[in-house]
């Protein structure tokens, strides 16, 4: 790979060089170049490095894939040959006339365009990861089953011909836990996140709100990791103290402490969001409302709020959607027992519990309990997806309505 | 009565107008004395001294940047919202100073409504826009009556028979003409004895503008109007007063005939004859 | 119109007021508590992992000669041999062969403690053994017993033995994860940021790629996990466990993050620059390259810092491919398995050895420090080169 760039590199200068000679030369006999020499000389080492890009790539995707290629030498000068070729085309049609200039813009406009493409290809390669694995799992499982079973027991598999008569893949306790926890994070979250972007933005004196907004996103650059082990160190445990006060028996690994939690790492998205929006609030309005006698309290209420609802909504889904696929607090705080409850101070798992239980073990990939990864991922990327193209869209209308 | 030299430092300044009008004074309905305005280090207002007469038609006029609106959002204290504002001087609302440490803002502002530059309804229906305030200040309880007061405010602002059908579709929904009426029936809902119109038509087509003009000279009869205007077309149409602005001090004060026909001063003459501003 | 006005306070308003009064005052709170976990947060977490950065230490003979090297068990005294870390005795032999000199002598040594002694002794377990608790009051007693700074947390790889576990293997895992995530996701960050924002026209199209961007930016992570499980690993077959794998799927992560803040870096360079660089005749790019580019640099580098600050942190899409199992040496290259921060951190986190509590509190404090000289770093770039325009 070295030696590939590194080689590349001088050919390319060399041909950049020609390339450029070839138009000063041609300006010298008095033609009128279209372009600046310079661009002759990038025209030239482009449609040169393009070809041995190109076919390193190729090579270098077919050995990934366990396709035959031949050695790298090899590979090597069939890059040069590649190079040799295209510049040498190239250097043949630089002339007055080429519009050098032209191309280079072309070139560029195209390799954007490309880049541009990646983020396509990601939601694709997320769905099409998803999908395959998920069919295979639903082969085995009925949907119905699926959606509907009250009793998630799958047997462990470590060889795919092993028998798996008794495992039970019913997944509504595991969406009963998910809602549980995200629904205490909500309660957590949307309240403090709200209210504080409200003081941030309507009540705060400018010197506190320079010193709040940042401390307030420490919370966020908080990895979850790092959340996970506050939950199970120190919040669960101080949940089951506090329980034991009130004559409550509560789990060491109950879904309060990983909500709560979550809800604190949720308050700052909730927050930052609400206090744009609430920003985007036109002036005019709270004039409006002062003039007749408000005082700031019921502005904030009757008209600010209001008026901010549909984007505070649109924030509170955000919140959601990333309540209901966080991982590792619940993987560190939260039990593994899939568990159809009521009472937060019972343990509970959750779906993302299951996906990297499911995915880290030491079962065949193939085994029912690995795809029954994929089939939850499937569903959790359906409904976070609705969740958020729900909230984008809200954002961008509200972003127009007060533009 | 002198006015105040534009260059000098004469210690007398203009206060009541000029004026060839009336021979009956009419009751002084708020009084600004000295009156000066900071913005941080820049000074928008420099001392000005004016007497607004009651159920009359007040109209500030004066180049951009000249401080008239500034002094118009003191008679509320809207100026308090602005962050690094420093006001100085004295301004009486029926003869008690509205900066007096015992005034409470929220109460003076429901007596001295205000009409924006832009409409601005709220986001709500258009019965809500005006219950809004009768609502929260506590003036009116029963749903009977709160309809009552809705359909009269609408009936003054000229407006009633344009909304009767529909008064549930958002303020917003309304043309602009439309919504600048909807905020003078707001402003008058709570029963104001004054109202502060900051350029009320400047956002509107001409056919509006002449809707809320008569509206304007309807209502001077029950309200003390104090308007801002960069149309002197206008302040000619409506106004009884006229006070000319600038670069924060008030040039000249009379009733806007005289002002119009005989300005006293080099510089409103250069003004109204379209020199300059 | 003639009755006289008070300005005074209504009853009304006094009760409008107290509304008021108590509105303000939940906003506040919710401020105020929000402030208050973080305070508990950080306050916690130093409480848990300050010891950890020091460790208890042996001050002892040490006998190097034939027969420590093969039984190190016998190089020093009876007593203190059961007080003393496991590790050390391991290393005897590597130690005589780095410096040959040492055979045959006998050298006062300061020793890492075993990490039951030290927990012990930083009141942590309240259990020892009541011979090891003599002979430790014993040493006690004559000075022989220290505390020190705890190197290996820094420098040694990861290991079963809690008094000789460190970070090492995660930092140089973490670097790589690095350098991949910013080799692939800043240029095509960049690059569609560019072209979504100076290229595209306003179509369909256009709009589509923009929404599926703003969705990416809100999928679970763990999802892009079973991406890079799907597609990396068993796909192409990228080696499991290795930074090149946690990279390549950390950078799809973090691209929605860099196209973001650039395009707002670039929205904020203003549209008279490129007019005025194309009315003297530069093309689209030169416009781009040569005048927005540069002013709008501060901004993107701010982004690309924060999407790394991001990744450095994640951890739930590490766990589906592998990269959580045991790595107690530095990765040499891209492909090897290796491990990172808070992969280290997980682990650490579900060892049962009460040492291994502070080992991770102390891993946290390590790694959030990282995030905020990065976070720190972003917010010094854009303060400084921030323009108002």
């Amino acid at each position: 790979m070295l030696v590939f760039f590194g080689g590349l590199l001088p050919l390319a200068t060399v041909a950049y060089v020609m390339g450029r000679r070839k138009a000063l030369v041609a300006d010298a006999r008095g033609d009128r170049l279209h372009s600046l020499p310079g661009q002759y000389g990038v025209y030239v080492a482009t449609w040169m490095a393009l070809p041995a890009i190109a076919i390193g790539v190729v090579a270098a995707g077919a050995a990934l894939l366990g396709v035959q290629v031949p050695a790298a030498p090899f590979v090597l000068i069939f890059a040069l040959v590649g190079a040799a070729v295209g510049g040498a085309m190239a250097l043949r049609r630089v002339e007055p006339g080429l519009r050098a200039r032209n191309a280079i813009e072309k070139f560029v406009y195209w390799t954007l365009f490309t880049a541009s493409l990646v983020s396509i290809l990601t939601t694709l390669g997320i769905i099409l990861s998803i999908v395959f694995e998920a069919l295979k799992f639903f082969n085995q499982v009925s949907v119905w089953h699926f959606i509907t079973g009250t009793n998630w027991s799958p047997v462990a598999q470590f060889r795919p011909d092993q028998q798996t008569a008794e495992s039970q893949f019913g997944s509504v306790p595991l969406f009963a836990g998910t809602f549980m926890i995200s629904a205490i994070a909500m309660l957590v979250a949307i309240p403090i996140g709200v209210l504080s972007a409200v003081y941030m933005s309507e009540y705060a004196p400018y010197r506190v709100r320079t010193i709040a907004k940042p401390l307030l996103e420490i919370l966020a650059g908080i990895p979850t990791v790092v959340y996970g082990f506050f939950a199970a160190i120190t919040v669960s445990p101080l949940v089951v103290d506090v329980a034991a006060l009130f004559g409550l028996n509560a789990s060491y690994t109950n879904a309060l402490a990983p909500g709560l939690v979550m809800g604190i790492m949720i308050i700052p998205f909730i927050s930052s969001l609400s206090d744009d929006v609430i920003n985007s609030i036109p002036n005019s309005l709270r004039e409006g409302a002062y003039a007749l006698g408000s005082t700031r309290s019921e502005t904030i209420k009757n008209i600010v709020l209001p008026a901010a609802f549909p984007g505070i909504m649109a924030a509170s889904l955000l919140g959601v959607s990333r309540a209901l696929g966080e991982t590792m607090i619940v993987v560190m705080a939260a039990g593994l027992r899939p568990n159809l409850t009521w009472n937060p101070l019972e343990d509970m798992t959750t779906v993302t519990v299951r996906i990297v239980d499911g995915l880290t073990g030491d079962q065949a990939f193939d085994s029912p309990e690995t795809l029954a990864a994929f089939a939850l991922g499937l569903v959790l990327f359906v409904v976070t997806l609705t969740l958020n193209l729900v909230s984008i869209i809200v954002i961008r209308k509200f972003r127009q309505s007060y533009e | 009565m002198r006015t105040r030299d534009l260059t000098g430092d004469t210690a007398e300044v203009v206060r009541t107008p000029t004026t060839e009008r009336s021979p009956v004074r009419q009751a002084t309905k708020m009084q600004v004395n000295d009156l000066a305005v900071w913005y941080g280090e820049t000074q928008a207002l420099h001392g000005v001294s004016m007497d607004v007469l009651e159920n009359e038609v007040t109209a500030l006029i004066g180049p951009s940047g000249c401080g008239k609106s500034t002094f118009l959002r003191c008679l509320n204290r809207m100026n308090d919202l602005i962050q690094d504002v420093r006001i100085e001087g004295e301004v009486t609302f029926d003869g008690d100073n509205i900066y007096a440490p015992h005034v409470d803002v929220v109460e003076l502002r429901a007596h001295i409504g205000m009409v924006f530059q832009k409409p601005n309804p709220f986001p709500k229906s258009i019965y809500e826009n005006i219950a809004y305030a009768p609502k929260i200040l506590g003036q009116v309880r029963k749903r009977t009556d709160m309809d009552e007061l809705v359909e009269h405010s609408l009936k003054r602002a000229g407006l009633w028979d344009e909304v009767k059908d529909r008064l549930q579709a958002p303020g917003l929904t309304l043309s602009g003409g439309q919504q600048q009426r909807l905020c003078i029936a707001r402003a008058i809902a709570v029963n104001p004895s004054v109202l502060l119109m900051d350029e009320p038509c400047s956002a509107l087509d001409p056919v509006a503008t002449a809707t809320v003009e008569q509206l304007i000279d309807e209502l001077k009869d029950n309200y003390t109007i104090v308007i801002v205007t960069h149309n002197l077309q206008q302040a000619a149409r409506v106004a009884g007063y006229t006070a000319f602005f600038h670069l924060g001090e008030i040039v000249e004060f009379s009733d806007t005939d005289s002002l119009f026909t005989h300005p006293r001063e080099k510089k409103t003459e250069d003004y109204i004859t379209g020199r300059y501003g | 119109m003639t009755d006289r006005i008070s300005l005074t306070p209504s009853r009304h308003l006094k009760k409008r007021y107290r509304a008021e009064k108590r509105f303000k005052a939940c906003c506040i709170g919710a401020l105020v508590l929000a402030m208050a976990f973080l305070v508990l947060f950080f306050t916690d977490m130093i409480r848990q992992g300050y010891s950890a950065f020091y460790e208890t230490q042996i001050r002892a003979e040490v006998t190097y000669n034939e027969d420590t090297v093969e039984f190190a068990m016998d190089s020093v005294s009876e007593e203190v041999f059961p007080l003393v870390s496991r590790a050390f005795f391991r290393g005897v032999p590597r130690q005589v062969e780095n410096n040959p000199d040492l055979m045959d002598t006998t050298q006062t040594q300061w020793l890492t403690a075993k990490a039951d002694v030290d927990q012990y002794l930083k009141g942590h377990s309240e259990s020892l053994d009541p011979e090891m608790k003599a002979s430790l009051e014993q040493l006690q007693a004559d000075g022989d017993v220290g505390y020190g700074f705890n190197t290996g947390l820094f420098f040694s790889g990861d290991s079963k033995i809690p008094s000789n576990a460190g970070l090492w293997s995660a930092f140089v895992g973490t670097f790589y994860l690095m350098l991949v995530v910013l080799a692939i996701s800043f240029p095509i960050g960049v690059a569609t940021a560019i072209y979504l924002e100076e290229f595209a026209p306003d179509n369909r199209f256009t709009q589509a790629i923009e929404i599926n961007i703003n969705n990416l930016a809100a999928v679970p992570s763990i999802l892009f996990g079973l991406l890079g499980l799907a597609i990396f690993i068993n796909f192409f077959g990228v080696p499991r466990s290795s930074a090149l794998a946690g990279g390549l799927t950390l950078s799809l992560m973090t691209l929605p993050v860099i196209i973001i803040s650039t395009r707002a870096a670039l929205k904020a360079v203003p549209q008279n620059i490129r007019q005025g660089a194309q009315a003297v005749g530069a093309s689209r790019w030169q416009a781009v390259r040569d005048h927005v580019l540069p002013l709008a640099l501060p901004g993107i580098l701010t982004g690309t810092i924060i999407g790394i600050a991001q990744a450095i942190g994640e951890t739930a899409p590490l766990l589906l491919i592998g990269m959580i199992a045991y790595i107690p040496d530095a990765p040499g290259n891209l492909t090897d398995a290796a491990t990172v921060l808070p992969a280290q951190i997980f682990t650490w986190a579900g060892m049962p050895e009460r040492a291994y509590v502070s080992l991770t509190a102390a891993g946290i404090l390590v790694l959030l420090s990282l995030l905020i000289v990065l976070n720190a770093t972003a917010v010094i770039l854009r303060n400084r080169f921030e323009r108002r325009w």
